[in-house]
């Protein structure tokens, strides 16, 4: 079998592509991303989902025993406040579990078409042989 | 102060006190590596000392717990896959990678996502591999393995990647087809281009390789040419310098072809 040909001419990293190269990985944009980003998202999601609650239970517990209708509209816009932030922390958990759910999904759906695809091809041998 | 000074090349790809894994699970504990440019690196160790993942860190896959991943001196920790594969840096897979239900020519095609027009890259492929031009039409999940592995090159090749990651090209297949895929890799590295291949079988890669390494258990445990690892690698598996009796049991014949 010679299925190799001399294809220096082909695949050739001159110094001017290592040059190109160089330039390439000077205009990368690193955001230095962590390992498992999805997991950190849902941590922060339950995190600010927690202090949210706190906010907004601290709030009503100032208001509750405050007569003073300024101390209690303050404590109302701070219980919104935290109520926000719960929300948005609920949000953030769903985004990023959500994101892990679908990503081991989809590597299901490649892995049982790439076994689909060998038996297909297993069987078709089979036929011609 | 003479005019001229010798200047230090700078390593294509480094990688600098790698923590890596899956999950909460560390693989790689703390791996040191640098590829010059030029140079064909062989990366050996049996079954699970981490050698994958070093080149998972390598090529952006997997972002490490901690460490440093440079490129041409850069500190590109944390770019994504996608952006490092634009740039040059070029992954062959351990099981070829190709898409077995697409034909070779449509295999071929999808390497045009650099921007090398199509047609250049079938013109590259069938040169090198003249077998592949025979077979554009056929199912690339029904060649043999060792056209499947040079379909993976020849796509890879066809980028023109700055720096190659070869994981396990030997994988499955017989002697002779491996000792041919090698010489392909020969030509290529004399071409200039930077490789960086895992294996675990020495034989056919230490001929090739300008400089070669063991891993086992996450760290890299001896570097040097590749005279220096032949003499290693049987210890090194064998455990008699690491204290694991168990090391790399499963690859205690370091020679594919004793």
């Amino acid at each position: 079998m010679s299925d190799v040909n001399d294809g220096s001419d082909d695949a050739t990293m001159s110094s001017e592509r290592l040059a190109q190269f160089q330039d390439e990985v000077g205009k990368l944009k690193v955001s230095g991303g962590a390992a498992n980003p999805e997991r950190l998202g849902g941590q922060w999601g339950i995190g600010l989902t927690i202090f949210g609650l706190l906010v907004a239970f601290i709030s009503w517990y100032s208001a509750y025993n405050s007569a003073d209708l300024g101390t209690n509209l303050r404590a109302q816009i701070f219980a919104i406040i935290g109520l926000a932030i719960s929300m948005v922390g609920i949000i953030l958990w769903i985004r990023n579990s959500m994101t892990r759910y679908l990503r081991y999904w989809i590597i299901r759906l490649v892995y049982e078409q790439r076994e689909q695809t060998d038996r297909i091809i297993e069987a078709l041998r089979e036929k011609n042989e | 102060m003479t005019a001229v000074e010798s200047v230090e090349p700078v390593p294509v790809l480094e990688l600098s006190a790698i923590r890596a894994g899956y999950g909460t699970i560390d693989v790689l504990h703390g791996v040191h590596l640098a590829l010059m440019p030029g140079e064909v690196y062989a990366l050996l160790g049996p079954n699970g000392a981490g050698k994958s993942t070093t080149l998972g860190v390598a090529c952006g896959q997997i972002t490490p717990h901690s460490g440093s991943l440079f490129l041409c001196g850069r500190d590109v920790t944390g770019a994504s896959a996608d952006a490092l594969s634009r740039a040059g840096v070029c992954l062959i897979p351990e099981g070829r990678g190709i898409f077995p239900n697409l034909s070779v020519a449509e295999n071929l095609r999808m390497a045009s996502f650099t921007g090398t027009p199509y047609r250049v890259v079938f013109d590259r492929a069938y040169t090198q591999f003249p077998r592949l031009g025979e077979r554009r039409k056929q199912l690339a999940g029904t060649l043999s393995g060792g056209e499947q592995q040079m379909l993976a090159m020849a796509r890879a090749l066809a980028t023109e990647p700055a720096i190659l990651l070869i994981d396990e090209l030997s994988m499955g297949l017989a002697p002779i087809i491996v000792e041919e895929l090698y010489e392909h890799v020969r030509q290529t590295a004399a071409s200039g281009l930077s490789i960086l291949i895992v294996e675990q079988f020495a034989h056919e890669i230490l001929g090739v390789a300008d400089r070669a390494g063991i891993m086992l258990h996450g760290h890299i445990l001896h570097s040097g040419p590749p005279s220096f690892i032949a003499d290693e690698l049987a210890d090194a598996y064998l455990g008699a310098d690491h204290h694991e009796p168990n090391a790399g049991a499963s690859a205690a014949a370091p020679r594919r072809s004793e």
